[in-house]
């Protein structure tokens, strides 16, 4: 079996990535539907945060609404979801070209 | 050697945007906005009016190679994904074998591995077929159920199901579409309705779904690059474009387009698939293809049977 798939993107623009990580924390509470005090880059989304797969595809959905671009899940794996930064990587790294 | 003779099936006519479940079974329209943008489900087919009774004869009606042929039917098997299809007591199988002049068959139901039962089934027939001192003796493999309960509409966080059912005449002896191998990874371990168990369920999903077809794919003795076509369950679109990275394999070489037209039509879904793919003339002569599900319900099974066209 492969392991091709868990590669996080590393090569992203840092600037978009911060831009990212800022909007998941801001986002995290309107997802979870509570407050989550102290959460940062490092916070694991999943065992932390206890975020369900449809939650944290529902964390993608808000994110292209706030950041108004069109992300693609055609790579994403559940190891993307690992961390706040790790999704924020695969973010900036998988959106999807302006029209 | 157990073969697939011939496979039919039938979908009601009525549809239902998923839309339209979010209220009966208390979904929010973020996540509704899931299962069709991510997950790519779009509509489920619903007969209200009708019964079980009526799926199962759909199927069996469009069989056109049972014709002619009831007298050698000696099993019909029933894949159920849940265990209680009807209410008590009524039993659409015997009444099918009543309707049809199955009257030589032994009929049950095959279930315990949910939505991968329908490859059971089809293993089981196989075995009594090889055992039957009749070398002409046939099976009359069914699936399909009624989404009459909540349960019975939707598998939680991955898709909903829709109505529909599938009829395939196996037979021991070779035939168009012969089973090279089968394999079931049974987990037990799963046997829990607890958010811990439901977080590992989920996590291991894709490594397991996709080592139960390599390891039906390595029982017959092949590599991946040498199958053709993976015939799925209708889960859902990204349940297979994780797996097909699992096992380097092309998602377009996954017959997927049922996903969005009819959703996870319980155990019937490979053989709907087997259609689509036999219209589109993706199943050549001397094809291999993949039939591959996961089911869950108590515990977890994660199977798949590879056939040669």
């Amino acid at each position: 079996m492969t392991e091709q798939s868990v590669t996080i993107v590393a090569e992203v623009d840092p600037a978009l990535r911060a831009q990212v990580v800022e909007t998941l924390l801001d986002l995290l509470p309107k997802v979870l539907k509570r407050e989550v005090p102290g959460v940062s880059e490092d916070t694991t989304l999943m065992d932390a945060l206890g975020i369900s797969s449809t939650t944290g595809l529902e964390l993608i959905l808000e994110l292209e609404d706030r950041l108004e671009r069109e992300i693609s899940v055609e790579d994403l794996d559940r190891a993307h979801f690992e961390t706040v930064g790790s999704l924020a990587g695969y973010v900036a790294g998988n959106l999807l070209p302006e029209d | 050697m157990t073969a697939l003779m011939a496979v039919s099936t039938y979908i009601p006519e009525g549809r239902m945007a998923i839309e339209e479940l979010a209220e009966p079974l208390d979904l929010t329209a973020m996540q509704m906005k899931v299962f069709r943008r991510h997950h790519k489900l779009a509509e489920v087919s619903r007969d209200p009016d009708g019964t079980l009774l009526d799926l199962l004869r759909g199927a069996v009606a469009n069989l056109d190679a049972l014709e002619g042929r009831e007298q050698q039917v000696r099993y019909v098997i029933h894949a159920r994904s849940f265990p209680v299809v009807v209410p008590y007591p009524v039993n659409p199988v015997h009444e099918l074998c009543r309707e049809r002049g199955l009257d030589r068959a032994v009929a049950f139901s095959v279930g315990e591995h949910a939505c991968a039962s329908g490859l059971v089934a089809i293993d089981v027939a196989g075995r009594l077929l090889a055992a039957d001192p009749d070398p002409d003796a046939l099976a009359l493999v069914l699936a399909g159920e009624k989404a009459f309960t909540a349960e019975a509409q939707m598998v939680p966080e991955t898709s909903f199901f829709g109505e529909g059912a599938s009829a395939c005449l196996v037979r021991a002896g070779g035939g168009p579409d012969r089973m090279l191998s089968y394999s079931a990874d049974q987990h037990g371990e799963f046997d829990s309705f607890s958010d811990e168990i439901g977080r590992a369920y989920q996590e291991q999903y894709t490594d397991l779904l996709a080592g139960a077809v390599l390891a039906a794919v390595g029982r017959a003795g092949l590599e991946m690059d040498q199958i053709s076509l993976i015939l799925p369950h209708n889960v859902n679109r990204m349940a297979w474009q994780r797996a097909c990275r699992r096992l380097a394999f092309p998602i377009d070489q996954v017959v997927l387009e049922n996903v969005a037209a009819y959703g996870h039509v319980f155990c019937a879904d490979h053989f709907i698939n087997y259609q689509t793919a036999q219209r589109r003339g993706q199943l050549r002569p001397g094809d291999r293809y993949v039939l591959a599900a996961a089911g869950a319900g108590r515990g977890a099974v994660f199977s798949a049977m590879v056939f040669e066209h």
